[in-house]
């Protein structure tokens, strides 16, 4: 197989077929047929490059990246056009495929405006997304970091509810604020790195050896952390989200939970820790303490929430902890577990978002105490909900128990203390989802509400990411595997 | 064996699944309680030809589970004579109570829910018992317990239900947070998560750490198996069908804390404070539950009372170092409290779910068929003189009594106490259920006036007998029960077969003379029967009534105390619970909303200001002045950095 523009129309295919949406501004179901279809065409081709694992990069690539493609584009400034895949923007690739598909299925009935549009700009921030998790330029990564942005303020802004033009703000201001940060670092480091070899570039892999005082890297490093931290968000970062979450429509809460979430953590993997390894060293232990921090705090607040959908965004704030304390530590295991985790939330808390949405979408009310009894009354519904819950909450032979486990395991002999306090952590989450459960599930109806049990679509949609789960609960092993090379060399482990 | 070991695991797990999917769809009722019940009977053979074809511990690894670097965590169980004697029981147990459970649940219509739990429940619990490494016990471990959650919980219409379900699951979870540092501590230590392989490392270690270690497996002990302080979550889950109160609220889930403690015994046991500490929380438990027991009047409330005092003293075993006391034990209550569950399922399905214990009377002779096999239940759970329950008790104490020193001597005492009060309210039970004249009560229950609470939603249709299934798996148990001291006869009897079956593991127990051992044994035997007597006084004859009159007056004072389990639910209500939530709102609006939100917010609006006079024209574009102010603040961080490098 010629694989020499693999990573190129993965990253290009959904924007040009948002581009082919241009012309059937009228035809609503011309275009949402056309809009699943491309979305299912880039996950095909998102999952064959699992295939490509063993093929031989082209010169020039760094280890660990099996596919690479390296263009000259603005020569006179040094920037380069590369895209590379290596084990973990592999997986996350085939989820930002997977949860777009999801995203276009959850609100396939619940959008009546503007339909075009809204498949449009899905589009348009799968292939954002896609490219964040592919360029090793930093220039080129900045493009699509910023790219994915814009769509997501328009869909907050269009199709959501409540404040929503206050949360699409507010969520635009916190994010761009952090970004902007970043890009004067990106260009800062340009410079140095420039004026140290020469040879100015905005290569990932020329600017990795660079050398800072303590002091710079420390400054550098921190507008890095900032524009990651929002977006992942960390403690006290946060705020944006539970507004976002609770005001975008089903499919924006779905892609900014599924996958903006993880671009954060993505770029402090593959750029804030190998780019200033002394500056990450020195602020682990602020990592570590707000990554317990927020797992104790946002998932104490989740259980005073009364709207549902506040409740799962509180949920996934408490959740990322984890992801940042296995971050944080920088060891192998840990590392692993919590690029699993990522893979793990993006699956479960989809599918919790989703569920909730489909709720909202009947009876038009969030609030929890306006549910009941669902159990008698759409119990396909209330299976589902109890799997996911029960995944959430990290019940083991599920699949967000392997990942909390292994970054627990991980940190333990980095950080005990924190990892103890992660431990009490691990069972508040239980305390508000059998809580939410209790509520919504058991006990009696409270409001006679129209609610209707699942339609095939929104099964099929469930059913998927069910299996999904259960798999990576019982038999992680291929997914832990291929994060293993990756792993292995970013903190120097033996695989 | 690897073939035996699977379907062990297996069948259940695989009858689980395909009610839960097939369940009410393609099959039948009948086919949905028949693959119910096959599988565990399956499972039961698969058992007993692993028991027959055992020559000597085996590791056998299924799959690949948990594998990162260095970590490893495989599907690899372990068969010994502790695994084995316990898959044996559990197998068989909750065959029968499967059974039990086809005529129990006749009238629900939710039976596939209930069945597909129940095979679940007894896949993790084998998973649990089987498991050669930690993680994958903490599977087992996580998944009884959430079998569990939703069994009790089974009845989800009634809030009192799902709370108790809920309550459960916390409490449980919250001693599971011992077992998690544990499992990572460990890792750390050896780097392996080998049960085995964990057992060899004790004496490599600083007792400093090995203490650390068992007391943190000693609070996963307590939530699972109900022990103080942990123990507020097991009266509550007598909200659960009877079946369920009996497979895991007595047999099987609520000894998994005392198997933990007992398999990792060569790893903590070296430590003298751990099993000081084992023995303390045991002793202080039994005598809390039997104490609590005397006062109730729910008759299921007795039960789980008297099942967090007998899990009291197989912890006391563990720690008096008594392997095989307390697996003794721990085989020996699984056959009679189970059977005393499920005689108490028969009689509160007669009495159309009435639990009050002073609303029932003459059962004796409506219900012979539960009677007898009750009547055994009550004398081993009493302790009398050659029935199973007095030998393994026995077996109990004695090590108490061989370990000495002030503090087990101690014990001992408060354990021969318990003995007492054990027999004291095992006998009120069964004297105030059974005996007296056969009153009006089931009358009252058929006018459709009954008071109960714990009505349930299922329909229930005229007094009717009882099916027969219901009845005959007690037969069995009281068999079990009462010769259950075969299992493990004394020394001077020509000594016990379960002695002998886990020497390998135990090493070499200590025994006591044979003078020694018959006077403990006649004391233990003094005691139990002065206790039926005491019984025999309050409650026996004519005296039932008076007592029955008594209590329609309100409790006070003690009783009531002791009846609301010495009021502890409403410390951790006021310690615990009420401080969470309340915190939880204050965080989230005073904290999250109230200060971090509103000063970014305020911060933002600051800053747009100040960007609209840099812009000094006043034209109030928003953006212009928000894009303004990250550029202001971005040149900051750019000049401190320039200035730095």
């Amino acid at each position: 197989m010629n694989t020499s523009l693999l990573l190129t129309s993965l990253v290009f295919l959904p924007l040009a077929g948002g581009f082919l949406l241009l012309f059937m501004g009228g035809r609503a179901q011309t275009a949402k047929i056309t809009a699943l279809a491309i979305a299912l065409l880039e996950a095909a081709l998102a999952c064959s490059t699992w295939f490509c694992q063993g093929a031989i990069p082209s010169a020039g690539a760094p280890a660990g990246f099996f596919l690479y493609e390296d263009f000259p584009w603005i020569e006179q400034l040094g920037i380069r056009y590369i895209l590379g895949m290596d084990g973990i923007s592999l997986l996350l690739v085939i989820l930002a495929t997977v949860v777009t598909v999801i995203a276009m299925l959850v609100s396939w009935r619940s959008i009546t405006e503007k339909i075009t549009l809204h498949y449009l700009l899905l589009l348009a921030m799968e292939s954002g997304i896609i490219g964040v998790f592919l360029s090793l330029d930093l220039f080129l990564f900045y493009l699509f970091w910023e790219l994915m942005l814009i769509p997501m303020f328009f869909l907050i802004g269009i199709w959501g509810h409540g404040r929503n033009i206050y949360s699409a703000v507010k969520f635009f201001l916190y994010t761009l604020v952090g970004s902007l940060l970043m890009l004067l670092a990106i260009i800062a480091l340009y410079l140095i790195h420039g004026a140290q070899s020469g040879m100015y570039s905005f290569s990932l892999a020329a600017l990795l050896g660079t050398h800072f005082s303590p002091a710079t890297g420390l400054w550098l490093y921190a507008a890095f952390l900032l524009a990651f931290a929002v977006k992942f968000p960390i403690v006290p970062l946060h705020t944006w989200l539970p507004d976002a979450h609770t005001d975008a429509p089903t499919a924006g809460s779905v892609i900014l939970a599924g996958l903006l979430l993880k671009t954060g953590a993505y770029g402090l993997i593959r750029f804030g820790y190998p780019l200033f390894p002394e500056a990450a060293r020195t602020l682990t232990p602020l990592l570590i303490g707000l990554a317990v921090t927020g797992i104790i705090y946002a998932s104490w607040i989740a259980f005073a929430q009364k709207d549902m959908k506040r409740l799962v965004a509180y949920s996934s704030v408490g959740h990322m902890g984890f992801v940042a304390l296995g971050i944080a530590v920088w060891t192998p295991v840990a590392l692993s577990g919590a690029l699993l985790q990522m893979l793990n939330h993006g699956l479960t808390t989809t599918a919790l978002f989703a569920l909730v949405g489909m709720l909202d979408e009947r009876a038009h009310t969030r609030q929890i105490e306006d549910y009941g009894g669902l159990w008698g009354k759409i119990p396909l519904f209330s299976v589902f909900f109890v799997l996911f819950a029960m995944a959430s909450a990290g019940l083991p032979g599920l699949n967000n128990f392997v990942g909390e486990f292994l970054v627990l395991t991980g940190s333990f002999k980095a950080a005990h203390l924190a990892t103890i306090l992660a431990f009490i952590g691990v069972i508040l989450p239980l305390v508000y989802t059998v809580r939410l459960i209790q509520e919504l599930i058991f006990q009696k109806e409270r409001r006679t509400l129209p609610l209707s049990d699942l339609t095939l679509r929104e099964m099929s949609v469930l059913a998927f990411l069910a299996l999904c789960d259960i798999y990576i609960g019982m038999h992680p092993a291929p997914l832990l595997d291929i994060l293993k090379q990756p792993v292995a060399l970013l903190t120097g482990g033996v695989p | 064996m690897k073939l035996y070991l699977e379907l062990i695991i297996l069948l259940p797990l695989l009858g689980g699944i395909s009610n839960a999917l097939l369940g009410g769809r393609l099959f039948s009722r009948r086919s949905s309680e028949f693959v119910a019940c096959a599988v565990i009977w399956g499972s039961c053979a698969a058992a007993l030809t692993a028991a027959y074809s055992y020559r000597s511990p085996e590791v056998v690894e299924i799959a690949t589970w948990l594998s990162d670097f260095d970590f490893k965590a495989p599907l690899t169980l372990y068969l010994d004579p502790l695994s084995l004697s316990l898959c044996l029981m559990i197998t068989f147990v909750c065959g029968l109570i499967h059974l039990y459970a086809v005529g129990y649940m006749r009238d629900d219509h939710c039976y596939v829910r209930f069945f597909a739990l129940l095979n679940l429940f007894v896949a993790a619990m084998l998973t649990l018992v089987l498991a050669e490494n930690l993680p994958l016990l903490y599977l087992g471990w996580e998944g009884v317990g959430f079998c569990s959650y939703a069994l009790i919980g089974f009845w989800y219409s009634d809030p009192k239900n799902a709370t108790a379900g809920r309550k459960a699951f916390i409490v449980t979870r919250i001693g599971d947070i011992g077992l998690g540092i544990a499992i990572v501590w460990m890792f750390e230590l050896f780097g392996t998560e080998s049960i085995t392989r964990l057992n060899q490392m004790g004496n490599l270690l600083p007792v400093g750490i090995v203490t650390a270690l068992g007391l943190l497996m000693l609070l996963a002990a307590m939530g699972k198996s109900a022990q103080v302080p942990l123990m507020v979550w097991l009266p509550d889950a007598m909200a659960g069908p009877t079946p369920v109160s009996a497979q895991i609220h007595a047999a099987t889930m609520v000894t998994a804390g005392v198997y933990l403690l007992m398999r990792m015994f060569p790893l903590i046991g070296s430590s003298t404070t751990v099993s000081a500490a084992i023995a303390i929380t045991g002793a202080l438990t039994a005598f809390y539950g039997a104490t609590c027991a005397v006062a109730q009047r729910d008759l299921k409330r007795i039960l789980a009372f008297s099942t967090i005092s007998q899990i009291g003293y197989m912890m006391l075993g563990v720690g008096s170092g008594a392997i095989t006391a307390a697996t003794f034990h721990l085989l020996v209550h699984a056959f009679f409290k189970a059977l005393l569950f499920l005689g108490a399922g028969c009689v509160i399905t007669t009495l159309h779910h009435e639990q009050d214990i002073f609303r029932m009377g003459g059962l004796r002779h409506k219900l012979p068929g539960t009677y007898w096999p009750f009547l055994a239940g009550a004398l081993c759970l009493a302790g009398l003189p050659l029935t199973g329950g007095f030998f393994s008790k026995d077996g109990i104490l004695s090590a108490v009594w061989r370990t000495g020193g002030m503090l087990y001597g101690g014990l001992y005492l408060v354990g021969l106490m318990t003995a007492f009060i054990t027999a004291v309210y095992t006998m009120r039970m069964l004297l105030v259920v059974f005996g007296g004249p056969s009153t009006p009560l089931s009358h009252q229950a058929v006018d459709g006036a009954d008071l109960t609470e714990n009505k349930d939603k299922r329909m229930v249709s005229g007094v009717g007998p009882l099916p027969r299934i219901m009845e005959w798996p007690l037969i069995p148990l009281a068999l079990l029960g009462l010769g259950g001291g075969l299992l493990n006869l004394p020394e001077y009897l020509g000594g016990g077969l379960l002695h002998s079956f886990l020497a390998p593991l135990t090493g070499h127990e200590p025994t006591l003379p044979h003078a020694t051992e018959l006077l403990l044994q006649g004391s233990a035997a003094i005691v139990a029967l002065a206790g039926t007597a005491t019984a025999w006084l309050r409650y026996g004859g004519q005296r039932r009534s008076l007592r029955l009159s008594e209590a329609q007056q309100p409790a006070r004072g003690l009783q009531a105390f002791l009846r609301e389990g010495w009021r502890v639910d409403q410390l951790y209500d006021l310690l615990f619970v009420r401080p969470y939530v309340r915190l939880a709102t204050l965080l989230w609006q005073r904290v999250d909303e109230g200060c971090i939100d509103d000063n970014l917010d305020r911060t933002s609006t600051q800053l747009g200001r100040f960007g609209n006079m840099l812009g000094g024209l006043g034209q109030g574009r928003v953006s212009l002045s928000l894009t303004g102010m990250a550029i202001a603040a971005a040149l900051m961080i750019a000049w401190l950095a320039w200035m730095t490098a």
